[in-house]
């Protein structure tokens, strides 16, 4: 076994030379991270006499705070060049059906509304911006501040995986699209399927498609997860008919030497056994996007990442449902899709 | 509860259960469970009835088989399909005539596993609050699927109660396969 935690432990001129098509590989976010700004109505006011505004700013921000807006600035300047005033206080969220109100109605009496015009509605983006293009359109609506998970931008702007870490992915990938063939050739649904322990490189499980009259729900990644099992001395089902389902024998991660940078994984790691719970830190690669069935057993079995080549209509890591990245679910985990994705989806007519 | 089982609002769809059965095969499934919790396994069993008769019957066996969709459901589907081969009969038609008994809401891989089996009919005790695929979580049971089979009836809250108490005494319990929590773990590093 290769040592954990090496950078580059792979190969790195795997597959480089046999480059297909090119793909792009584009993260699936949450709902909340891909879904539009979200407006809510409040209440601002022109500020008329701007020496007023650094104390109105704190009576205000005092007296009417907004704790579930912290991304909400509170003064704007006044894009409105017919009005003579240059900024615009944020006072307060107002009701769904709210109509014009005083400002008596509407501060405390803490707050002094001297300096203060006549207040008006205005949407305002209801929670803080998760992605850059969210931060765009909600300071578009009201200035905004934005904490950049500098991740996720660079996984939307393509640039999360290094050249070496594509090839990884790459040769993955192909194996995965290998094994479709191989199912395809046996009269099977050209779906394919590997899963991989990130930290080592090594290929747990490649699997296909295995679904007949008699095992109606073996699809490929039902497959993987039981190879994964069997690799650990269990698994549920009997997968010799199909030689090209294959796993390796999981060993016991090494003993953990200090200092090292894998300390989060022993801790998810290792039942009694000293072997991982099920598919726990490992990725899956899979030729077209798991169904709600193959997504819900990915929750599971705790996979770490997935990657797919092609969309599929009913497909639950993306298309329909986004169940990996919901906050009721007790397991999350990433999920790319792309890799490969025109061999992907010249495999199987319905992606 | 026993009372609201098998109730006229359940018996509108093509497929109905009487209070009787309902009864009769709840009582067999709550005893998997049992058998499941006594073998560390969580406490949810299943059985599938066809002509009334057992087909196919299933208690959770994901510590047992290191495979963490061997479900209830799941397992109890393959002994259907068993049932099926040994019985010389269609999958397609015996799974569309077939009731799911299950002690707990299916989950939402087991709610698409139904679907795609077209299972017409469940019948279960308790939510699913965690995991649940028939409206707890989800609704797969009636979501807009065109792939992935067909949607189906549900009919919940059977001695909802007794399931609960069950799912509450093995979380209690400590699931000899699960992660440690990070205070077990220090534990086992000392040695």
């Amino acid at each position: 076994m290769e040592p954990h935690g090496k950078e580059e432990a792979g190969s790195p001129e795997q597959e480089l030379l046999s480059s297909p098509s090119p793909w792009r590989v584009l993260p699936i976010l949450s709902e909340q991270q891909s879904g539009p700004v979200e407006l809510v109505p409040a209440y601002a006011a022109p500020v008329l006499d701007p020496r007023q505004t650094s104390r109105l700013v704190r009576e205000v921000s005092a007296a009417l705070p907004l704790p579930a807006q912290p991304h909400l600035k509170r003064v704007r300047p006044n894009l409105d060049a017919s009005l003579p005033h240059a900024l615009e206080l944020l006072l307060c969220l107002a009701g769904d059906d709210s109509g014009t109100c005083t400002l008596s109605e509407l501060l405390p009496p803490a707050v002094d509304p001297h300096g203060l015009g006549p207040p008006f509605l205005v949407p305002v983006p209801a929670r803080p911006p998760l992605t850059r293009a969210q931060f765009e359109a909600a300071r578009a609506h009201w200035p905004s501040t934005f904490h950049e998970d500098k991740q996720v931008t660079r996984a939307l702007a393509g640039r999360l995986f290094s050249t070496q870490e594509r090839a990884r992915m790459q040769g993955h990938m192909q194996q995965a699209v290998r094994a479709a063939q191989r199912a395809a050739a046996r009269g099977l649904r050209a779906v394919g399927a590997v899963v991989v322990d990130p930290g080592s490189g090594h290929v747990l499980a490649t699997g296909h498609d295995c679904c007949s009259a008699a095992t109606p729900l073996l699809h490929a990644t039902m497959v993987c997860i039981d190879l994964v099992a069997q690799g650990q001395g269990r698994g549920a089902h009997d997968l010799g008919p199909h030689p090209a389902c294959s796993f390796a024998l999981a060993a016991a991660p090494q003993a953990i030497r200090p200092g090292t940078v894998r300390k989060l994984d022993c801790c998810d790691k290792d039942g009694e056994d000293g072997l991982p719970y099920v598919c726990t830190g490992y990725d899956l690669y899979v030729t077209r996007e798991p169904c709600v069935m193959c997504a819900m057993a990915l929750v599971h079995a705790r996979i770490r990442r997935v990657f797919y080549g092609a969309p599929s209509p009913d497909g639950a890591l993306g298309t329909h449902f986004r169940l990996h990245a919901r906050p009721d679910l007790n397991h999350r985990f990433q999920v790319f899709r792309g890799v490969l994705e025109d061999q992907c989806r010249r495999l199987d007519p319905d992606t | 509860m026993e009372v609201k089982a098998g109730s006229p609002a359940a018996t509108s769809g093509a497929h109905s259960v009487s209070a009787a059965e309902t009864e009769k095969w709840m009582e067999a499934a709550m005893h998997m469970a049992k058998d499941a919790l006594e073998n560390l396994e969580v406490p949810v069993g299943c059985l599938m009835i066809y002509n009334n008769e057992i087909v196919g019957k299933g208690r959770n066996e994901v510590n047992q088989t290191k495979n963490a969709t061997r479900h209830a459901e799941m397992v109890a589907i393959d002994q259907v399909l068993d049932w099926c081969h040994r019985s010389g009969e269609s999958p397609s038609e015996v799974f569309e005539h077939t009731v799911l008994y299950v002690t707990v809401e299916p989950c939402i891989m087991c709610a698409a596993a139904l679907r795609l089996m077209k299972i017409p009919l469940v019948v279960y005790g308790c939510q699913n609050e965690r995991f649940g695929g028939c409206g707890s979580v989800l609704n797969i049971a009636s979501a807009d699927l065109p792939n992935t089979g067909k949607p189906f009836q549900c009919i919940p809250g059977y001695r909802a109660e007794e399931a609960v108490e069950m799912l509450k005494t093995f979380y209690k319990q400590e699931n000899p396969n699960a992660p440690k929590s990070k205070v077990r773990k220090k534990e086992c590093q000392k040695f």
